[in-house]
Protein backbone atom coordinates (compact mmCIF):
# COMPACT_ATOMS: atom_id res chain seq x y z
CA UNK A 1 0.00 0.00 0.00
CA UNK A 2 0.59 3.34 -0.56
CA UNK A 3 2.38 5.55 1.80
CA UNK A 4 -0.21 7.12 4.54
CA UNK A 5 -0.73 10.82 3.78
CA UNK A 6 -2.30 11.92 7.40
CA UNK A 7 -1.80 16.22 6.34
CA UNK A 8 -4.95 17.44 7.55
CA UNK A 9 -6.80 18.20 5.79
CA UNK A 10 -5.55 15.31 2.95
CA UNK A 11 -4.47 17.60 0.03
CA UNK A 12 -3.45 15.32 -2.92
CA UNK A 13 -5.57 15.60 -5.07
CA UNK A 14 -5.74 18.13 -8.58
CA UNK A 15 -7.53 17.94 -11.93
CA UNK A 16 -7.71 20.19 -14.94
CA UNK A 17 -11.62 21.01 -16.32
CA UNK A 18 -11.85 19.16 -19.57
CA UNK A 19 -13.42 20.45 -22.15
CA UNK A 20 -16.51 18.00 -22.21
CA UNK A 21 -17.29 19.29 -18.30
CA UNK A 22 -18.36 22.84 -20.14
CA UNK A 23 -22.28 22.72 -20.55
CA UNK A 24 -24.12 25.52 -22.63
CA UNK A 25 -23.89 28.03 -19.71
CA UNK A 26 -19.84 28.22 -21.09
CA UNK A 27 -18.91 27.05 -17.42
CA UNK A 28 -18.45 23.06 -15.50
CA UNK A 29 -21.74 21.56 -15.50
CA UNK A 30 -22.79 20.30 -12.04
CA UNK A 31 -22.79 16.63 -13.14
CA UNK A 32 -19.11 17.00 -13.67
CA UNK A 33 -18.00 18.80 -10.51
CA UNK A 34 -19.32 15.77 -8.90
CA UNK A 35 -17.56 13.54 -11.11
CA UNK A 36 -14.38 15.70 -10.00
CA UNK A 37 -15.13 15.13 -6.41
CA UNK A 38 -15.78 11.52 -7.08
CA UNK A 39 -12.25 11.32 -8.70
CA UNK A 40 -11.00 13.17 -5.53
CA UNK A 41 -12.76 10.35 -3.25
CA UNK A 42 -10.67 7.69 -5.77
CA UNK A 43 -7.45 9.10 -4.55
CA UNK A 44 -8.64 9.66 -0.26
CA UNK A 45 -9.77 5.67 -0.87
CA UNK A 46 -6.33 4.86 -2.29
CA UNK A 47 -4.82 5.83 0.86
CA UNK A 48 -6.44 3.21 2.93
CA UNK A 49 -6.32 0.20 0.34
CA UNK A 50 -9.91 0.72 -1.17
CA UNK A 51 -9.19 2.03 -4.70
CA UNK A 52 -9.40 0.66 -8.08
CA UNK A 53 -7.67 -2.30 -7.32
CA UNK A 54 -10.27 -2.94 -4.61
CA UNK A 55 -12.67 -3.65 -6.62
CA UNK A 56 -10.54 -4.83 -9.67
CA UNK A 57 -9.56 -7.72 -7.19
CA UNK A 58 -13.20 -8.55 -6.22
CA UNK A 59 -12.69 -7.88 -2.29
CA UNK A 60 -14.65 -5.36 -2.73
CA UNK A 61 -16.07 -1.53 -3.21
CA UNK A 62 -17.46 1.36 -1.79
CA UNK A 63 -20.92 3.01 -2.57
CA UNK A 64 -21.99 6.42 -1.90
CA UNK A 65 -25.09 6.84 0.02
CA UNK A 66 -25.87 10.50 0.55
CA UNK A 67 -24.25 13.80 -1.21
CA UNK A 68 -24.28 17.09 -0.55
CA UNK A 69 -22.78 19.86 -3.62
CA UNK A 70 -22.94 23.62 -2.78
CA UNK A 71 -22.04 25.23 -6.15
CA UNK A 72 -19.91 28.46 -5.01
CA UNK A 73 -18.64 29.81 -8.03
CA UNK A 74 -18.10 28.98 -11.47
CA UNK A 75 -15.04 27.13 -12.95
CA UNK A 76 -14.18 27.53 -16.68
CA UNK A 77 -12.86 25.08 -19.09
CA UNK A 78 -9.33 24.01 -18.35
CA UNK A 79 -9.04 25.50 -15.09
CA UNK A 80 -6.76 24.06 -12.49
CA UNK A 81 -8.21 22.23 -9.59
CA UNK A 82 -7.19 21.67 -6.00
CA UNK A 83 -9.65 19.11 -3.91
CA UNK A 84 -9.14 18.83 -0.71
CA UNK A 85 -10.45 16.48 2.02
CA UNK A 86 -11.64 15.95 5.68
CA UNK A 87 -12.97 13.29 7.29
CA UNK A 88 -15.78 14.41 9.93
CA UNK A 89 -16.92 11.21 11.12
CA UNK A 90 -16.39 7.21 10.66
CA UNK A 91 -17.69 4.02 11.79
CA UNK A 92 -17.45 0.42 11.22
CA UNK A 93 -18.95 0.34 7.49
CA UNK A 94 -18.95 4.10 6.85
CA UNK A 95 -17.06 7.46 6.64
CA UNK A 96 -18.54 10.74 5.92
CA UNK A 97 -16.31 13.11 5.11
CA UNK A 98 -16.12 16.59 2.85
CA UNK A 99 -14.49 17.43 -0.01
CA UNK A 100 -13.57 21.24 -1.10
CA UNK A 101 -12.47 22.34 -4.91
CA UNK A 102 -10.52 25.45 -5.15
CA UNK A 103 -9.47 27.42 -8.15
CA UNK A 104 -5.85 25.97 -7.71
CA UNK A 105 -4.18 29.38 -8.92
CA UNK A 106 -6.95 32.18 -8.08
CA UNK A 107 -7.08 30.23 -4.95
CA UNK A 108 -11.06 30.90 -4.93
CA UNK A 109 -13.08 28.17 -3.47
CA UNK A 110 -15.66 26.44 -6.37
CA UNK A 111 -17.55 24.09 -4.35
CA UNK A 112 -17.88 21.36 -1.88
CA UNK A 113 -19.35 18.07 -1.37
CA UNK A 114 -19.96 16.60 1.64
CA UNK A 115 -20.77 12.62 1.72
CA UNK A 116 -21.41 9.54 3.25
CA UNK A 117 -19.68 6.40 1.55
CA UNK A 118 -19.97 2.47 2.58
CA UNK A 119 -18.10 -0.24 2.22
CA UNK A 120 -19.57 -2.86 0.21
CA UNK A 121 -18.36 -6.93 0.06
CA UNK A 122 -17.84 -7.47 -3.74
CA UNK A 123 -19.89 -11.12 -4.13
CA UNK A 124 -22.78 -9.45 -1.89
CA UNK A 125 -22.90 -6.45 -3.22
CA UNK A 126 -24.15 -5.48 0.79
CA UNK A 127 -22.40 -3.16 3.28
CA UNK A 128 -19.69 -4.93 5.26
CA UNK A 129 -17.06 -3.46 7.79
CA UNK A 130 -14.17 -1.78 6.68
CA UNK A 131 -10.91 -4.77 5.86
CA UNK A 132 -8.55 -3.94 9.06
CA UNK A 133 -5.96 -2.88 6.68
CA UNK A 134 -8.33 -0.07 5.98
CA UNK A 135 -9.86 0.76 9.32
CA UNK A 136 -6.15 1.46 10.46
CA UNK A 137 -5.87 3.93 8.34
CA UNK A 138 -9.21 5.41 8.37
CA UNK A 139 -8.28 6.27 11.99
CA UNK A 140 -4.87 7.35 11.91
CA UNK A 141 -6.56 9.88 8.91
CA UNK A 142 -9.54 11.00 11.41
CA UNK A 143 -7.05 11.02 13.98
CA UNK A 144 -5.36 13.85 11.90
CA UNK A 145 -8.42 15.34 10.46
CA UNK A 146 -9.99 15.78 14.49
CA UNK A 147 -8.25 19.40 15.00
CA UNK A 148 -9.55 20.68 12.07
CA UNK A 149 -13.05 22.87 12.67
CA UNK A 150 -16.03 21.83 10.92
CA UNK A 151 -16.37 23.53 7.33
CA UNK A 152 -20.00 25.69 8.03
CA UNK A 153 -20.77 23.46 4.84
CA UNK A 154 -21.33 20.67 6.53
CA UNK A 155 -24.43 19.70 7.97
CA UNK A 156 -25.84 22.28 5.88
CA UNK A 157 -30.06 22.07 5.44
CA UNK A 158 -31.02 22.89 1.89
CA UNK A 159 -34.01 25.88 1.70
CA UNK A 160 -34.74 29.59 0.88
CA UNK A 161 -34.71 31.59 3.44
CA UNK A 162 -37.77 32.31 5.44
CA UNK A 163 -39.61 35.92 5.03
CA UNK A 164 -42.41 37.36 6.40
CA UNK B 1 -36.87 41.85 -14.97
CA UNK B 2 -38.00 40.83 -18.42
CA UNK B 3 -41.56 41.49 -18.74
CA UNK B 4 -41.81 39.15 -21.64
CA UNK B 5 -40.23 36.62 -23.41
CA UNK B 6 -39.54 36.97 -27.34
CA UNK B 7 -40.68 33.39 -28.08
CA UNK B 8 -43.99 31.41 -27.70
CA UNK B 9 -44.15 29.06 -23.88
CA UNK B 10 -45.22 25.79 -24.00
CA UNK B 11 -48.16 24.85 -22.80
CA UNK B 12 -48.32 24.52 -18.94
CA UNK B 13 -48.28 21.20 -17.34
CA UNK B 14 -49.52 22.01 -14.11
CA UNK B 15 -49.75 18.03 -12.84
CA UNK B 16 -48.50 17.82 -9.00
CA UNK B 17 -46.19 16.35 -8.43
CA UNK B 18 -44.69 16.93 -12.21
CA UNK B 19 -43.91 13.76 -13.96
CA UNK B 20 -43.41 14.28 -17.50
CA UNK B 21 -39.07 13.57 -17.91
CA UNK B 22 -37.86 9.98 -19.28
CA UNK B 23 -34.75 9.38 -19.46
CA UNK B 24 -31.97 5.96 -19.94
CA UNK B 25 -28.91 5.24 -18.14
CA UNK B 26 -26.37 5.61 -20.78
CA UNK B 27 -23.70 3.11 -21.31
CA UNK B 28 -20.89 6.17 -20.74
CA UNK B 29 -22.37 6.80 -16.82
CA UNK B 30 -21.69 3.57 -15.80
CA UNK B 31 -18.81 2.96 -13.51
CA UNK B 32 -16.02 0.36 -12.89
CA UNK B 33 -18.71 -0.76 -9.88
CA UNK B 34 -21.37 -1.86 -12.82
CA UNK B 35 -23.35 0.80 -11.93
CA UNK B 36 -24.49 4.57 -12.87
CA UNK B 37 -22.04 6.24 -10.86
CA UNK B 38 -22.83 8.87 -8.58
CA UNK B 39 -22.15 12.12 -10.45
CA UNK B 40 -24.44 11.18 -13.31
CA UNK B 41 -27.30 10.56 -11.13
CA UNK B 42 -26.98 14.57 -10.74
CA UNK B 43 -26.34 14.69 -14.62
CA UNK B 44 -30.15 12.54 -15.07
CA UNK B 45 -31.40 15.26 -12.72
CA UNK B 46 -30.14 18.01 -14.04
CA UNK B 47 -32.14 17.21 -17.11
CA UNK B 48 -35.12 16.78 -14.75
CA UNK B 49 -34.27 20.30 -13.70
CA UNK B 50 -34.23 21.46 -17.56
CA UNK B 51 -37.48 19.45 -17.67
CA UNK B 52 -38.85 21.54 -15.35
CA UNK B 53 -37.47 24.71 -16.27
CA UNK B 54 -38.93 24.40 -19.99
CA UNK B 55 -41.68 23.76 -18.53
CA UNK B 56 -41.88 27.16 -17.11
CA UNK B 57 -40.79 28.65 -20.21
CA UNK B 58 -36.75 28.79 -19.76
CA UNK B 59 -35.65 26.17 -22.32
CA UNK B 60 -32.33 26.63 -24.74
CA UNK B 61 -34.01 29.34 -26.21
CA UNK B 62 -33.43 31.40 -23.43
CA UNK B 63 -30.06 31.05 -23.34
CA UNK B 64 -29.50 31.13 -26.75
CA UNK B 65 -31.29 34.47 -27.27
CA UNK B 66 -28.80 35.84 -24.80
CA UNK B 67 -31.78 36.30 -22.17
CA UNK B 68 -31.17 34.49 -19.09
CA UNK B 69 -29.23 31.60 -17.39
CA UNK B 70 -30.17 29.22 -14.37
CA UNK B 71 -27.37 28.13 -12.20
CA UNK B 72 -27.63 25.24 -9.43
CA UNK B 73 -26.63 26.53 -6.34
CA UNK B 74 -26.97 23.60 -3.84
CA UNK B 75 -27.98 19.94 -4.63
CA UNK B 76 -28.30 17.52 -1.91
CA UNK B 77 -28.88 13.50 -3.41
CA UNK B 78 -29.80 10.14 -1.79
CA UNK B 79 -28.49 7.34 -3.26
CA UNK B 80 -31.58 4.34 -2.76
CA UNK B 81 -30.58 1.60 -4.97
CA UNK B 82 -28.34 0.55 -8.21
CA UNK B 83 -28.99 1.39 -11.72
CA UNK B 84 -27.47 -0.42 -14.29
CA UNK B 85 -26.51 0.98 -18.23
CA UNK B 86 -29.69 1.28 -20.43
CA UNK B 87 -31.89 0.98 -17.37
CA UNK B 88 -35.19 2.99 -18.02
CA UNK B 89 -35.87 6.23 -15.78
CA UNK B 90 -39.10 8.37 -14.90
CA UNK B 91 -38.86 11.08 -12.66
CA UNK B 92 -41.22 13.19 -10.67
CA UNK B 93 -40.58 16.98 -9.03
CA UNK B 94 -42.12 18.46 -6.65
CA UNK B 95 -41.79 22.47 -6.07
CA UNK B 96 -40.78 22.93 -2.11
CA UNK B 97 -41.06 26.60 -2.01
CA UNK B 98 -40.54 29.92 -4.78
CA UNK B 99 -38.91 33.35 -4.18
CA UNK B 100 -38.22 35.98 -6.88
CA UNK B 101 -35.11 34.51 -8.59
CA UNK B 102 -34.89 30.79 -7.15
CA UNK B 103 -36.87 27.59 -6.91
CA UNK B 104 -36.45 24.95 -4.54
CA UNK B 105 -37.04 21.94 -6.17
CA UNK B 106 -37.62 17.92 -4.85
CA UNK B 107 -36.73 15.60 -7.79
CA UNK B 108 -37.13 11.25 -7.60
CA UNK B 109 -35.79 9.22 -9.72
CA UNK B 110 -37.92 6.00 -10.48
CA UNK B 111 -36.55 2.56 -12.55
CA UNK B 112 -39.64 2.69 -15.05
CA UNK B 113 -40.53 -0.65 -15.60
CA UNK B 114 -39.30 -2.17 -11.64
CA UNK B 115 -40.92 0.91 -10.27
CA UNK B 116 -38.48 1.28 -7.62
CA UNK B 117 -37.04 4.34 -6.09
CA UNK B 118 -33.87 4.72 -7.13
CA UNK B 119 -32.53 8.37 -5.86
CA UNK B 120 -33.63 11.72 -4.77
CA UNK B 121 -32.64 14.86 -5.54
CA UNK B 122 -33.37 18.26 -3.53
CA UNK B 123 -32.05 21.22 -5.43
CA UNK B 124 -31.84 24.84 -5.51
CA UNK B 125 -32.03 27.05 -8.95
CA UNK B 126 -31.14 30.71 -9.38
CA UNK B 127 -32.14 32.62 -12.06
CA UNK B 128 -29.06 35.00 -13.63
CA UNK B 129 -28.99 37.58 -16.01
CA UNK B 130 -26.99 36.73 -19.23
CA UNK B 131 -24.97 39.98 -19.66
CA UNK B 132 -23.90 40.39 -16.14
CA UNK B 133 -24.07 36.13 -14.76
CA UNK B 134 -25.37 37.69 -11.44
CA UNK B 135 -28.98 36.68 -10.21
CA UNK B 136 -31.80 38.51 -11.75
CA UNK B 137 -35.99 38.26 -10.55
CA UNK B 138 -37.60 35.65 -12.95
CA UNK B 139 -38.68 36.78 -16.18
CA UNK B 140 -42.47 37.97 -15.45
CA UNK B 141 -44.26 34.91 -17.50
CA UNK B 142 -41.87 32.65 -15.60
CA UNK B 143 -42.94 34.01 -12.49
CA UNK B 144 -47.11 33.82 -12.69
CA UNK B 145 -46.10 30.13 -14.11
CA UNK B 146 -44.40 29.39 -11.03
CA UNK B 147 -47.64 30.92 -9.03
CA UNK B 148 -49.76 29.10 -11.25
CA UNK B 149 -48.12 25.85 -9.91
CA UNK B 150 -47.04 26.26 -6.79
CA UNK B 151 -51.27 26.73 -6.10
CA UNK B 152 -51.13 23.08 -6.79
CA UNK B 153 -47.88 21.95 -5.69
CA UNK B 154 -48.23 23.74 -2.44
CA UNK B 155 -50.68 20.73 -1.46
CA UNK B 156 -48.65 18.07 -1.54
CA UNK B 157 -47.31 16.29 1.60
CA UNK B 158 -43.73 17.26 1.78
CA UNK B 159 -41.45 14.23 0.76
CA UNK B 160 -39.86 12.66 3.52
CA UNK B 161 -36.26 12.32 1.95
CA UNK B 162 -36.48 16.72 1.66
CA UNK B 163 -34.72 18.46 3.89
CA UNK B 164 -32.05 16.04 5.51
CA UNK B 165 -28.72 16.70 7.46
CA UNK B 166 -26.17 14.12 6.27
CA UNK B 167 -24.26 12.59 9.91
CA UNK B 168 -23.64 8.89 11.36
CA UNK B 169 -26.35 7.87 13.45
CA UNK B 170 -25.32 8.23 16.82
CA UNK B 171 -25.18 5.44 19.28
Amino acid sequence: MIELDAGAPFDQHRATVKSEWIDWNGHMNVGYYVVAFDQATDTLCKQFGCGFEYTRDKIGMTFVLEAHVTYDREVKEGDPLRITTQILAHDAKRIHYIHAMYHADEGYLAATNELMLMNIDYASRRSAPWPDFAMERIEKMAAAHAALPVPKQAGRLIGLPKKK
Amino acid sequence: MLASLPYELPELVTRAPLDTHRSTVLPEWVDWNGHMNVAFYVTAFDQASGAFMRNMGLGRRYVDGKLGMTFVLETHVTYDREMKGGAPMRFTTQLLERDAKKVHLFHEMFHAEQSYLASTNETIVMNIDYATRRSAPWPLPVGERLETLWAKHRLLPKPAKAGRVMGLSKK
